[in-house]
C-alpha cells in the first residue's frame, strides 16, 4: 500500500429476520451513527461515501444510494456504488481503503446493508437468463452441486456439513448482533429437512437486515483517533470467468490468487499458523471446509479433517467466525463487510464476548457470484 | 494540488447507438467492443492489470447481468476487478484512483446496459425514495421538466433557448457515426414538436438506446507504449447531492459546480471557459444550461465548442452515456473524432451525470500534454 491506511470505527446494526421498526434509510443511518461515534467522529470528518449491496431486486429500489445520500451524509461529497454480487461488503471497504491508500482522501466512511424483509430473497437470486436453464432455486440450489464436488473428490464424511452448524452456532451465542443466537446439536442439524442434497435448512444461511458500516483512515489519523485501530495490512479483489472450460468451481482459481496476494503483501507464509483467526464468507455448511482448503489453510483434501478435530472451534488453534459468521447472520449485501469489520474488531481487542484471545493478525474474505469474486484482507494489531 | 500520477486514456470503443440490438445480449454487444479498444491498443488482456464494470441490474432486468461481463472482460487467468453501479465514467475513476495509489498500471473499463429489455421511465421511477417520492410516480422525463420548469422561472433561460440547444446538439449529431440520431433539425421544428412534459418537448429529449463501452486507461510509463497519442487525465472530481427534489434549488446544479471547481483546480485551470471543447451528459437542453452556469461558460460564445459529438441528445445509452463523454474527448485529442473534430483542440472537459435532475455529476480535465512533470 502506497501509505498505511486503518480501521478507526466499526458500526454495525443487530441482525434479524425483519427490522419493521426502521425503513431502509434507517437502517443504513443507523449503522453510520454508530461507526461515527465508534471513531469519535462527525459527518464533517468524511471526505467520501462508499456504499455496497446485492442485487437491487432484494429491495426493489434501483440504484438506492441515490436515495440514500441524505442517510449516509453524502450531500455534496463523493458517493460510489459497488456491486460484486456476495462479495460486494468486502470489495466496497477495500474500495474505500483504496481511496484512502491514494492519498486523495483523508478519511472514508464505507457502508454496507441489505433489508431482505423488502423483498423475497429466492426470487430475486434466480435470475432468468437466455440459454441457461433456470434452477429457481435460490443460491442454495445453485451451490449445492459444489459442495457435492466437494464430498465426492475428498470422501468428507457426511457429518462435516452440519458440524460446521453447530460450531457457527455455539460462537454466535456469544455475539449480541447475530441474527440466529440458538445452539443446536448435530442431532438437532441433522433432523432439519433436507432442502438441495447435500444441504439442509439447518445448514443454511437465514435471510437478514442488517447493515455495517466502518470509517478507513489514514495512519497518520489513525494514530490521533481516541482508540487503538486495526492497520489494513493488505487488500485486493478478484475476480474470474464463469464459462472458462478451466475453472474449478470448488477450489476457484480467483480465491485462490487473491489469497497469495493478500499474503504476500502482508508477509504471510504459513497462514494456519501466521492468521490468529479469520472471519470468512460461509453462506452453506460445506464452503467451510472448502475454503480452508481454498485460502490456503490446510492442503487440498486437508480443510474437513481441521474441523472434524476441533481446530476450527472458538478457543481452538485457528477459530473460524468467531461471530457466527454468514450461517448466524446473512444481510447478503452486508455480509462481506461483516466479515472484514468483525476482524478488524478482533485485532483492535473490542469483539467483546466473542473476542478471540490476543488475536493480533485476521483474515476478513468473502466471494459472490457463482464462487467467481473474492475479496479479502488482513488485519493487524500492528502497523 | 500535490503532484500526481499522469494517467491517460489510451484506447475507446463503442457500438454505435442502436434502439434495440436484436440479436446480441449485453455480454455479446460486449465481446467485439473490448476486442477492438485492446486490439487498437496492441495489447492481450494478459497486459490488462484491472478491470471495472459499470451497469445496472434493473436496466438489465435481472439480478448479476455483469457476472457474465466477465467473461468477455477476459478474467482468465482471474484479474483484479470491481463492478459499479454507476455510470461507466464513474468506473475510470476509480480506475484512476487505483493508479494514483500505485495498485496498477493499465485498466479496462466497460459500461454495458440492455434498456430495450425494460421500460427506462418505470425502472428509474424505482430510483425515487420508494417512501415519498417513487409512489407519486414521477419518471426521468417528468423530473427533468419540474427542473427545466425551475430553471425558467428563474429566468436564466428562455424556450427559446432550450429550443436553440436541443437544435445545436442534434445538427452536431449528424457528423457522429456513432449517434442513434443523425438527421438535421432546426430550433423550429423541435419547438413545434409535441410536448413530453411541458416546458420539454419530445424533440428535446433523446430516444431510448443501447450500446456496449470499452475505455483503457494507463498510467505514464505504459500509456505511450499503448497509444501514439495518450490523453492524460488533468483533474476529475465528483459530488452527489440529497435526491430529494424539494430540498434543493433544482434551478442550479450545487454540486456539478463543486466539482468542475475542484477538477478545474486540480487541472491548473483558472476556468472552464480555458479548454477547447467540453462533453455534457445533459439529457435535456434545460441540464445542458443548468450545467453550463455552473461552469460559468456561456453556451451564445462559440468557444469552447459544447458537445461536438452531439451529446445525450442523439445516443442516450444508459450507463455508457458518461463514459461516452470521457471517449469523445480522448477522439478529440487523439485526432480520432473524424467528422466532428475540432480542429486544434488541446484540452476538454467531459461531464457525466446519475440520478434524477443532475444529482451526481462528475468532470473530468484532460489534455494531448501530460499534467505533471
Amino acid at each position: 500500500m502506497k501509505r498505511p491506511v486503518a480501521v478507526v470505527g466499526v458500526g454495525q446494526t443487530h441482525h434479524t429476520t425483519r427490522r419493521s421498526d426502521v425503513n431502509i434509510a434507517g437502517l443504513v443511518r443507523e449503522a453510520v451513527d454508530l461507526a461515527l461515534r465508534d471513531a469519535g467522529l462527525e459527518h464533517k470528518d468524511i471526505d467520501a461515501v462508499i456504499i455496497g449491496k446485492a442485487p437491487d431486486m432484494l429491495e426493489g429500489v434501483c440504484q438506492p444510494e441515490q436515495f440514500l445520500a441524505g442517510a449516509l451524509g453524502a450531500h455534496m461529497k463523493p458517493l460510489l456504488r459497488v456491486h460484486t454480487a456476495g462479495s460486494v461488503g468486502a470489495s466496497t471497504a477495500l474500495t474505500a481503503v483504496t481511496h484512502v491508500a491514494s492519498g486523495l482522501y483523508e478519511r472514508v466512511l464505507t457502508v454496507a446493508f441489505e433489508k431482505q424483509s423488502e423483498g423475497n430473497a429466492m426470487w430475486a437470486l434466480s435470475p432468468n437468463m437466455p440459454f441457461v436453464a433456470p434452477l429457481v432455486a435460490g443460491a442454495g440450489g445453485f451451490f449445492a452441486p459444489y459442495c457435492r464436488a466437494y464430498i465426492a473428490r475428498t470422501g468428507a464424511p457426511a457429518h462435516i456439513g452440519p458440524l460446521t452448524v453447530v460450531n457457527a452456532r455455539d460462537n454466535a451465542t456469544r455475539n449480541e448482533h447475530a441474527h440466529l443466537r440458538e445452539p443446536m446439536s448435530l442431532e438437532d442439524v441433522m433432523n432439519t429437512p433436507m432442502l438441495w442434497e447435500p444441504l439442509r435448512f439447518g445448514e443454511t444461511c437465514p435471510s437478514s437486515d442488517g447493515a455495517i458500516a466502518m470509517i478507513i483512515s489514514s495512519g497518520d489519523l489513525a494514530k490521533k483517533g481516541p482508540r487503538k485501530p486495526a492497520w489494513v495490512k493488505s487488500g485486493y479483489s478478484y475476480a474470474e470467468a464463469m464459462w472458462v472450460p478451466g475453472r474449478d468451481q470448488v477450489s476457484p482459481k480467483a480465491g485462490q490468487v487473491c489469497a497469495k496476494h493478500v499474503y504476500d503483501k502482508a508477509g504471510i507464509t504459513d497462514p494456519w499458523n501466521q492468521i490468529d483467526t479469520a472471519e470468512i464468507y460461509v453462506p452453506f455448511s460445506w464452503f467451510e471446509a472448502m475454503w480452508l482448503e481454498n485460502l490456503g489453510f490446510r492442503g487440498v483434501g486437508e480443510g474437513w479433517k481441521a474441523i472434524d478435530r476441533g481446530d476450527t472451534k472458538f478457543g481452538a488453534h485457528l477459530p473460524i467466525n468467531p461471530s457466527g459468521g454468514v450461517l448466524c447472520s446473512n444481510p447478503i449485501g452486508a455480509s462481506g463487510m461483516i466479515r472484514l469489520g468483525e476482524a478488524a474488531l478482533q485485532v483492535m481487542g473490542r469483539a467483546g464476548a466473542h473476542q478471540v484471545e490476543g488475536a493480533k493478525t485476521a483474515l476478513g474474505h468473502a466471494y459472490g457470484g457463482g464462487a467467481q469474486y473474492f475479496a479479502m484482507w488482513i488485519v493487524s494489531s500492528q502497523e | 494540488m500535490s503532484k500526481l500520477r499522469n494517467v491517460a486514456v489510451v484506447g475507446f470503443a463503442q457500438l454505435p447507438v442502436v434502439a434495440r440490438d436484436e440479436h446480441r445480449t449485453a455480454t455479446e454487444m460486449l465481446y467485439p467492443v473490448v476486442r477492438q479498444a485492446l486490439q487498437e491498443c496492441g495489447v492481450h488482456r494478459d497486459g490488462i492489470d484491472y478491470q471495472i464494470a459499470g451497469s445496472t441490474d434493473y436496466m438489465d432486468g435481472r439480478p448479476f447481468g455483469f457476472v457474465a461481463a466477465l467473461d468477455v472482460m477476459g478474467a482468465w487467468p482471474p484479474r483484479q476487478d470491481l463492478h459499479l453501479e454507476m455510470d461507466a465514467s464513474f468506473c475510470a475513476y476509480y480506475a484512476w484512483v487505483r493508479m494514483q495509489a500505485g495498485e496498477c498500471d493499465t485498466a479496462i473499463v466497460v459500461g454495458h446496459g440492455k434498456t430495450s429489455e425494460g421500460d427506462p421511465q418505470r425502472v428509474l421511477n424505482l430510483q425515487l425514495d420508494p417512501y415519498y417520492q417513487a409512489p407519486l410516480g414521477l419518471d426521468p422525463t417528468s423530473t427533468a421538466a419540474l427542473q427545466a420548469s425551475a430553471f425558467l422561472a428563474r429566468g436564466a433561460a428562455t424556450a427559446a433557448d432550450l429550443a436553440a440547444v436541443a437544435a445545436r446538439n442534434r445538427n452536431n449529431g449528424v457528423r457522429n457515426p456513432d449517434n442513434q440520431l443523425r438527421s438535421p433539425t432546426t430550433a423550429n421544428e423541435l419547438a413545434q414538436s409535441p410536448w413530453a412534459v411541458e416546458p420539454l418537448r419530445q424533440g428535446y429529449l433523446p430516444p431510448v438506446g443501447e450500446t456496449a463501452t470499452c475505455m483503457v486507461l494507463a498510467a505514464e510509463g505504459k500509456a505511450e507504449t499503448l497509444c501514439d497519442k495518450p490523453v492524460w487525465i488533468h483533474g476529475v472530481d465528483h459530488r452527489t447531492e440529497l435526491q430529494t427534489l424539494g430540498a434543493r434549488d433544482l434551478s442550479r446544479s450545487a454540486g456539478a459546480k463543486l466539482a468542475a471547481e475542484r477538477a478545474l483546480a486540480m487541472a491548473g485551470l483558472a476556468k472552464a471557459g480555458d479548454v477547447d471543447v467540453i462533453e455534457l451528459m445533459a439529457a435535456n437542453p434545460a441540464e445542458e444550461l443548468i450545467l453550463l452556469e455552473a461552469l460559468g461558460v456561456d453556451p451564445r460564445a462559440g468557444k469552447p465548442s459544447i458537445n461536438p459529438s452531439g451529446g445525450a441528445l442523439c445516443a442516450n445509452p444508459v450507463m455508457s452515456t458518461g463514459l461516452i463523454r470521457l471517449g469523445e474527448t480522448f477522439r478529440q485529442l487523439s485526432g480520432r473524432a473524424g467528422e466532428h473534430g475540432v480542429a486544434g483542440a488541446s484540452r476538454a472537459l467531459a461531464h457525466a451525470a446519475q440520478g434524477h435532475c443532475l444529482q451526481t455529476n462528475i468532470f473530468w480535465v484532460v489534455g494531448s500534454q501530460r499534467r505533471w512533470s
